[in-house]
């Protein structure tokens, strides 16, 4: 049920990691820690959320008075940065699931943490992920 | 009874001030208490203008939290400061001086938390825009706020409490702090070069990303602006025509609130999502607290001991309320201690002769009270809320870089205040 799925570590650059989720259209990246054990999945929502200054999230307002060409700068936040600063400060209960997990385990996992990704382990290494859209690949009706 | 008042009191005041607990949970504890060991009761807690919850400072503050709730909505306040920072054409000290003065006339009309959650945002952005640090704005922009939050009754909860327990009108208010803050803008504003020295060196080519913001754009719904514009004319018209109508403030900002509503068209989550329950309970647990100290007879008690010491002068006792006001309310909540120093100052004010000299000792409360508020990081709601956007933006302010700056702009503003009152009050009384 796993698949390949791309990890990036916690200090890999944020805008390498973002352009990778941008190209492949990823719901999101694993953050792995030096050992290569899963830390953190990181959606693609919460790089939106980190581009998006917190001036405008506390004041949505303030997005329609910047023009086009300043709103264009938003990714330069990412120069720079590492993937560890597009994580919440707190961290999150981390979506992983062991290899024989069933479905509706993971479906569990993914509806209580709101996550549309989880890593798959085996021994507490990464053997891939499994992403919603996967889920619901398997778990839909067939005509 | 009086020693469990007292020690309840002092226990629930020590637990807000080092927010050891919640300060609701605090407030709220210590009525339940005075109210489980029967220290007081429904009678007294409930229905009781002297020793109990004051309906009027509650409804007064709920029907303005819904009519700022739909107000913010309106973008205005957005569309308002980002105008001012665009005709200062880029200059920071002129933009620090203009969202600075809108923050502090802002902040007469509406809460200083709300106020401060309004200007922030459009302080952060456009010291991004210029590049340039905006702690030193924001710092400038809360003590405006916690400044012209004084110049009337509704400016800051302080007020309020003040106003429901001396009687004193929305119009009192302007005729006699409203100058005085004029005066203290016009000297915090005098300052502010010389307290943030070294905090407006911009690069010019950053000024054209300013000038390029669309404050038009901020206006999210005209009519609902039109709507909100009429409303508070008439909620002001009731506040000033109080004599003329005979309705409370409470009543006027419930009707207000209601007709807003009616003709807005906002759904009920939303406006009734502005309002801060929280602080309503909290202010209703305080009551209980203060009003089981007046029941048994502590607050009078207190007040004799201050007018014993004052020996009557009502000079002395202005001046003292005033210095001690303003160095309280910078280590505790402004809210608690006017809650509590009112039912004391209106003992006070029935040993003085003069109406307009017993008035002077609740402004000297009220300018205390108020203006302390500026002299640390704690001293007022206001000031927590600044810090907290401040720092999820990435520009944490410590306690001292905030309270250094604080203890000049109280000094200052309690020594302008001092002689106002002196002056005004006494010398040509």
């Amino acid at each position: 049920m796993a698949e390949e799925f791309p990890v990036v570590s916690l200090d890999s650059e944020a805008r390498e990691a973002v352009q990778l989720l941008a190209a492949r259209r990823l719901p999101g990246l694993i953050v792995v820690r030096e050992d290569g054990t899963p830390y953190s999945v990181l959606p693609a929502s919460q790089v939106v959320r980190f581009l998006v200054p917190s001036y405008v999230q506390d004041d949505p307002s303030l997005a329609r008075v910047i023009d086009e060409p300043l709103a264009d700068r938003v990714a330069d936040k990412l120069s720079g940065v590492p993937v560890r600063k597009l994580l919440p400060s707190e961290p999150a209960e981390l979506p992983v699931v062991n290899h024989d997990d069933t479905v509706l385990e993971i479906a569990a996992i993914m509806a209580r943490l709101r996550c549309p990704l989880v890593a798959v382990v085996k021994d507490k290494q990464i053997i891939g992920a499994i992403t919603a859209s996967r889920l619901l690949e398997l778990v839909a009706p067939k005509d | 009874m009086t020693a469990i008042a007292i020690v309840v009191f002092a226990v629930a005041y020590v637990l807000i001030a080092t927010e050891w607990t919640h300060k609701l949970l605090a407030a709220l504890g210590g009525a339940a208490v005075l109210l489980a060991l029967g220290v007081t009761d429904s009678e007294h807690a409930f229905y009781s203008p002297d020793t109990g919850v004051d309906w009027d400072v509650i409804f007064l503050l709920f029907g303005m939290m819904v009519i700022v709730g739909v107000l913010r909505r309106t973008g205005v306040f957005e569309y308002v400061a980002i105008w001012a920072a665009k005709r200062a054409k880029g200059s920071p000290l002129r933009v620090m001086i203009l969202l600075t003065l809108i923050t502090a006339a802002a902040s007469a009309f509406l809460d200083n938390v709300t106020t401060v959650l309004l200007i922030a945002p459009v302080t952060l952005l456009v010291c991004e825009r210029l590049g340039i640090n905006p702690v030193p704005f924001l710092i400038a922009e809360v003590m405006a706020s916690n400044i012209g939050g004084a110049a009337t009754l509704i400016g800051d909860p302080p007020n309020i409490i003040i106003a429901s327990r001396s009687g004193l009108t929305f119009n009192d208010f302007l005729v006699h702090m409203t100058p005085l803050v004029v005066i203290e803008l016009a000297v915090f504003t005098l300052v502010l070069p010389r307290l943030f020295r070294g905090s407006f060196a911009v690069d010019p080519e950053r000024v054209d990303d300013v000038m390029r913001l669309n404050e038009r754009e901020a206006i999210a719904d005209k009519v609902l602006l039109i709507k909100c514009g009429a409303v508070l004319v008439l909620v002001f018209a009731g506040f000033i025509g109080r004599s003329l109508f005979g309705v409370a403030p409470s009543v006027v900002a419930l009707l207000g609130a209601g007709l807003l509503v009616l003709i807005s068209g906002v759904k009920t989550r939303d406006y009734m999502g502005s309002v801060e329950w929280q602080t309503l309970l909290f202010f209703a647990g305080l009551f209980v607290m203060v009003g089981a100290l007046v029941k048994t007879g502590v607050i009078s008690r207190l007040a004799d001991a201050v007018g014993a010491a004052t020996e009557g002068r009502a000079l002395l006792a202005t001046m003292l309320i005033l210095v001690v006001s303003a160095v309280l309310s910078g280590i505790v909540d402004n809210i608690p201690y006017v809650a509590t120093m009112s039912p004391v100052v209106l003992e006070l004010t029935k040993t003085v002769a003069d109406p307009s000299q017993a008035n002077a000792l609740w402004w000297a409360l009220a300018i205390g009270a108020d203006f302390g508020g500026n002299a640390t990081a704690i001293g007022a709601s206001a000031n927590v809320v600044v810090i907290g956007l401040a720092l999820r933006a990435g520009y944490p302010i410590s306690f001292w870089e905030f309270t250094r700056k604080g203890i000049v702009i109280t000094a200052i503003t309690i020594a302008v205040a001092a002689p106002y009152l002196w002056l005004r009050y006494f010398a040509f009384a």
